[in-house]
């Protein structure tokens, strides 16, 4: 019995250890859209994947673990501000700001859309990261956020719709500048 | 489709590519340029919103869950070891609980089953006399004497009676042996003065420090030899 526990044990460690490998990235993007600071994301990722562990039994379906750690780890961020009561509605320029080198065009590029899609609204923006970073479809996502497709659908519409606009205004300041 | 529900669904979804945004997309090329800026506004997006993730993350979610379930492993084995301990002591009280109590409650049932069971060894006619002398040597250890013999004592020896040490005789009766115990006061077994088994019937008197038993067949005029045993019986301090 006690091999069998140690062979489960073992098997249950190389779960484990595929899903951090093959998923922690996204997590951890995810996480950092969500709250916008790398120390909680850090966080945010750490506690996921300890509470993960620990369910890891009830995870019957590998390709389904992907959701189901986001799902962990909304809960978990919900929870942090349960815990702390403090809003984060304001965004707060100082947590993003990239301290690369900012010589690279791309570089530049990003750090502005970085920017933008932080000042964006949370309701925009998580589908937008859900569908980007995690790769899930319209319903996925409306499952995930508990809303209907339409209006995750609306969203995504929305949020790609500010960001094209404001990336086309920057390109246009930008533009004259350099004019 | 019309310009707007395309624009709609290619903002929605730019990777999205079933028959109808396919169609619209080949036989419009304005569509298709429209298409293109939103995947080259996605690849953007997507170079953005992939932020550096600290690359010793994976190592630390795994230490990290290494050492939870160390220390979870470790309560676990204490619980073990506890359940062990408690499984062992259990055991142990059990295993003193029936090797030492008896299963017999008076001294009576007791000394009847004892005699029954050595029935066997012992004959009336055996041609064994042991001395008085040999006899006070072993009552010494209950503090005792017979200043006389009671009868032609065939047997003397020490014995376990129900867990205790006694002295065993076995002395020469009138159909069949007959057997007398020295047995130290206990209380688990209850003092009972006469006691009638199958075959067998017997007798106990109480001193200070011991019960002297007397069993004998139902013949046998025990009273006369439990007389005879306390005028003869002697107890030293």
């Amino acid at each position: 019995m006690s091999a069998q526990v140690s062979y489960n044990m073992a098997t249950k460690q190389v779960r484990y250890e595929a899903l951090v490998k093959a998923l922690h990235s996204d997590l951890f993007r995810y996480a950092y859209w969500l709250c916008h600071d790398k120390h909680v994301a850090e966080d945010l990722v750490q506690e996921t994947f300890l509470r993960a562990w620990r369910a890891l039994d009830s995870l019957k379906d590998e390709k389904a673990a992907k959701s189901w750690l986001i799902t962990i780890l909304r809960r978990e961020n919900a929870r942090r501000f349960e815990r702390k009561r403090f809003e984060m509605s304001e965004y707060e320029e100082a947590a993003i700001t990239d301290t690369q080198s900012t010589s690279n065009e791309q570089e530049v590029e990003n750090y502005w859309l970085r920017e933008k899609i932080a000042q964006m609204p949370a309701e925009y923006r998580e589908p937008l990261v859900l569908q980007i970073i995690g790769g899930f479809s319209g319903e996925e996502i409306a499952k995930q956020l508990d809303l209907n497709k339409n209006t995750v659908m609306t969203r995504l519409f929305r949020a790609r719709n500010q960001l094209k606009e404001a990336l086309e205004n920057t390109t246009k300041v930008r533009g004259q500048y350099n004019g | 489709m019309d310009d707007l529900q395309f624009r709609r669904r290619i903002y929605a979804d730019p990777n999205t590519r079933d028959e109808d945004m396919l169609d619209a997309i080949k036989s419009d090329p304005s569509k298709q340029s429209f298409a293109q800026e939103l995947e080259d506004l996605d690849s953007k997006l997507f170079r953005a919103l992939n932020v550096e993730v600290p690359s010793d993350l994976s190592d630390k979610l795994i230490l990290r869950q290494t050492l939870a379930s160390h220390q979870q492993q470790k309560r676990k084995s204490r619980i073990h070891l506890s359940i062990a301990a408690s499984v062992a002591f259990a055991m142990g009280l059990t295993f003193n609980f029936m090797q030492f109590s008896s299963a017999y409650s008076t001294l009576g049932d007791y000394a009847i089953a004892h005699v029954a069971h050595e029935e066997d060894y012992f004959s009336n006619t055996s041609t064994e006399n042991v001395s008085l002398a040999s006899l006070n040597d072993k009552m010494a250890t209950f503090n005792g004497s017979f200043t006389s013999r009671v009868g032609k004592l065939l047997f003397a020896d020490f014995c376990r009676f129900d867990g205790m040490k006694s002295l065993h005789l076995v002395y020469q009766g009138e159909t069949n042996t007959v057997t007398v115990f020295v047995v130290p006061n206990n209380e688990d077994l209850e003092f009972s003065a006469n006691f009638t088994g199958n075959k067998l019937i017997g007798k106990s008197q109480h001193f200070t420090h011991s019960n002297i038993i007397v069993v004998g067949d139902k013949n046998e005029p025990l009273q006369k030899w439990q007389n005879a045993i306390d005028k003869s019986v002697n107890w030293s301090i």
